[in-house]
């Protein structure tokens, strides 16, 4: 509400500071034993008094209108269609195809994104360093869409405006990206269609990963996540914050582990409008492999800063059961739906 | 005879059907319209859609928002963001809407004594409704002692200054003639300054009424209509031919009456104010209030100076124009509406500048008598500088 109670101007003082007269004091006695109240003793909180909802959406978004389930898509690898070309080389074959669809980003509010087949983030593409990479690139929408990978390719095959058909796809028409899968390490692709900042909000963007020749070290589990946001209102600024598209996804559907299992986190920040993002991880650390471009860990800590397209590897085991968060250390991300949690079982 | 009399005009079963044509067209005109489009293409891109929310209650850990649909067509609640975090929240009756309908949204948030929240309201169609809560504070819930404190701010800001004002009668009895028509100028003056604030007050309020109730329209139909009724029963005074005196008397209390409208409007700002916590009510600010309150008193008084109305009446006159002051700071107190408030104000102005015009009638009779030009422009202003001045303190 606006201060428009200007009643002669006298009432905008504002501020409940000075209470100088029987009338007033009469009135704000009322409100202050109350107001004590409402600050409840540390002992209290130890004591469980309720003080409030932690933040969460109302309701539960429909995953099957929506074509897709954060809960798959974290572990959902794509190889391709494998064969092998004359030279002895392994060929990775994927359609894809870029789609307008409305998702229920939230509960209650379906948002008219664009997609990379239907699902926001867009296919985890996999690969072993070296491979050849084929994408058959169709645009079923009605923008223009590309397909723009981060890594060693051609200029033809960029995937930026000016760069040949391959810039950009009209939609009804079709282009194959072609290019050898290197370097090795986390890398990303998205849609770079001018106005690049909406093309990459509205959903085009997806994860490509490229494994070193030998591979990387075993472990038990594998996981995606690509942390981005939603800016529902068209304000050019988000509301909703997530990792694999719908907010509190992982809060409300715990990730299962089990103590002692090693676990790997290809983790991709595409956020749009805000400079950073980050990841947490709760009664833990974890070695951090910047872009993972190295098998030797950068860092052994517990928070890692992201900038937009910033990526890297996370290994960790837990040593103990229970349930433990992970989010966004801009906690006002994590408020707005980048929270999670793995719930640890013996 | 030849020639038919003039038929007196007679409501007809023709006449019916005459007067039903236009409707039955138009009628058609819109169910043509709704069908087909009428070949205008008015399919908007977004929805439009309006939320108002008419007044938050705040009580321990829950924010209570009151909310109306003031859009063209029913909406649905999807998501509420608190201070940039995603809130849980319930809603009655219904997540859905209806136009003008209203609904109660519950958030069960742990908020701090003296903090500033902005709630967003998430409709289905993405489109965001915002309410700022400036300073938070328990909400003052009916209770003994809150109602006895309205009663008080209403006490201090409209009963008490009206009967110092008042209390001047005995002493100003013994000035001339020359001297009271000074007053009644005076009078007019404070009158048409107070009618000014009021239709800028109500064109305030105006701005927070939902748009589907034309807030502006209202302060029309409220001042327009106030201002011709008061008209009409003080012609039918005249025509009556109560003596002068008697006029006078009338007047007085018409004065009251306008002036009790105006301090309705202003308990309603005050008790509005202090519920979403705008409101310093410092010893400094009442003394102002009450300083320039007095001079209301002086105006209800200024017609009948020459005459001798009873204590009673004079008592009943500073009832009629303090106490409405005590009942608008209980409403805007614990139902604060925009809505009753521009309807208030609208009527106040509409007395405000009747009576005015009552005055300058007998103003009229008194310069017919004696002309003195200087002495009705020195009053007019001299009113309208007296609460200019004592405005200042309270600026």
């Amino acid at each position: 509400m606006n201060n428009k109670f200007s009643r002669r101007d006298f009432l905008k003082i504002g501020g409940l500071a000075v209470l100088g007269t029987a009338s007033a004091t009469a009135v704000a006695q009322n409100s202050q034993p109350t107001h004590n109240n409402s600050h409840v003793s540390p002992a209290l909180q130890q004591h469980g008094e309720h003080e409030g909802d932690l933040p969460n959406t109302t309701g539960e978004v429909d995953h099957e209108k929506n074509g897709f389930n954060p809960d798959e898509i974290l572990t959902d690898f794509d190889y391709g269609k494998v064969s092998t070309l004359p030279n002895g080389q392994t060929l990775r074959e994927y359609e894809i195809i870029a789609l307008n669809k409305n998702i229920e980003v939230v509960p209650g509010i379906e948002y008219p994104a664009w997609t990379y087949n239907g699902r926001i983030p867009g296919p985890t593409i996999r690969a072993t360093e070296g491979d050849r990479i084929r994408i058959h690139f169709s645009n079923g929408s009605n923008h223009p869409h590309s397909m723009h990978f981060h890594g060693f390719h051609p200029g033809a095959m960029d995937g930026i405006p000016g760069s040949g058909p391959g810039g950009m796809v009209q939609p009804g028409e079709s282009f194959v990206y072609e290019f050898d899968a290197e370097p090795f390490g986390l890398h990303l692709y998205h849609c770079h269609v001018f106005p690049l900042a909406r093309h990459i909000a509205k959903g085009l963007y997806g994860t490509f990963i490229v494994d070193p020749k030998e591979g990387r070290p075993p472990v038990d589990r594998e996981m995606v996540m690509v942390m981005s946001g939603f800016d529902v209102d068209f304000d050019d600024a988000n509301d909703f914050y997530a990792v694999n598209a719908i907010p509190f996804h992982y809060q409300n559907h715990p990730i299962q582990i089990k103590v002692g299992e090693k676990i790997r986190v290809y983790l991709v920040n595409i956020l749009e409008f805000d400079l950073l993002n980050s990841f947490h991880l709760h009664a833990n650390f974890f070695q951090y492999y910047p872009t993972g471009t190295s098998l030797t860990p950068a860092e052994f800590t517990d928070t890692i800063i992201q900038g937009q397209a910033q990526r890297g590897i996370l290994e960790f085991t837990y040593k103990y059961p229970g349930m433990y968060m992970f989010h966004a250390h801009v906690t006002e991300f994590a408020e707005l739906g980048w929270n999670g949690m793995f719930e640890v079982a013996e | 005879m030849t020639q038919q009399p003039t038929q007196t005009p007679r409501f007809t079963f023709r006449t019916f059907i005459l007067l039903l044509l236009p409707i039955l067209l138009l009628a058609g005109v819109i169910a043509l319209f709704l069908s087909t489009g009428g070949g205008l293409d008015l399919d908007s891109a977004a929805p439009v859609e309006g939320l108002d929310v008419e007044r938050y209650n705040l009580t321990k850990n829950m924010i209570e928002l009151h909310v109306r649909n003031t859009g063209p067509e029913e909406i649905n609640v999807a998501q509420v963001v608190v201070n940039e975090a995603i809130m849980p929240f319930t809603i009655t009756p219904n997540t859905a809407i209806q136009r003008l309908g209203r609904a109660v949204i519950q958030i069960n948030y742990p908020w701090s004594y003296g903090e500033a929240y902005a709630v967003t309201i998430f409709t289905s169609n993405a489109i965001a409704f915002g309410v700022d809560i400036p300073v938070a504070f328990e909400t003052p819930q009916p209770d003994s002692a809150t109602f006895w404190g309205f009663t008080l701010i209403g006490l201090y800001v409209g009963v008490i200054p009206i009967f110092l004002g008042i209390f001047w009668f005995p002493a100003l009895r013994q000035l001339g003639r020359r001297t009271m028509t000074f007053l009644m100028a005076a009078t007019a003056g404070l009158l048409i300054f107070l009618g000014l604030d009021t239709i800028a007050e109500a064109l305030e309020f105006a701005g927070e009424v939902p748009s589907a109730f034309q807030g502006i329209g209202l302060i029309g139909i409220g001042a327009v209509a106030t201002f011709l009724l008061l008209d009409a029963i003080s012609k039918q005074q005249t025509n009556a031919s109560v003596d002068e005196t008697q006029r006078r008397l009338s007047i007085a209390f018409m004065i009251a009456v306008g002036i009790g409208f105006h301090n309705l409007g202003e308990g309603l700002a005050i008790g509005a104010a202090y519920n979403v916590g705008e409101i310093a009510l410092g010893t400094f600010l009442v003394v102002g209030f009450i300083i320039q309150n007095i001079t209301e008193g002086l105006g209800i008084i200024a017609p009948v100076l020459r005459d001798k109305p009873s204590i009673k009446n004079l008592a009943v006159m500073g009832m009629i124009g303090g106490a409405p002051a005590i009942l608008g700071a209980w409403i805007g107190g614990y139902t604060p509406s925009p809505f009753l408030a521009v309807l208030f104000l609208a009527i106040g102005a509409g007395a405000i500048f009747e009576v005015i015009y009552e005055i300058a009638k007998l103003i009229h009779k008194d310069t017919t008598r004696e002309p003195m030009p200087m002495t009705v422009f020195s009053g007019v202003l001299a009113g309208m500088l007296l609460l200019w001045v004592t405005g200042l303190l309270i600026k």
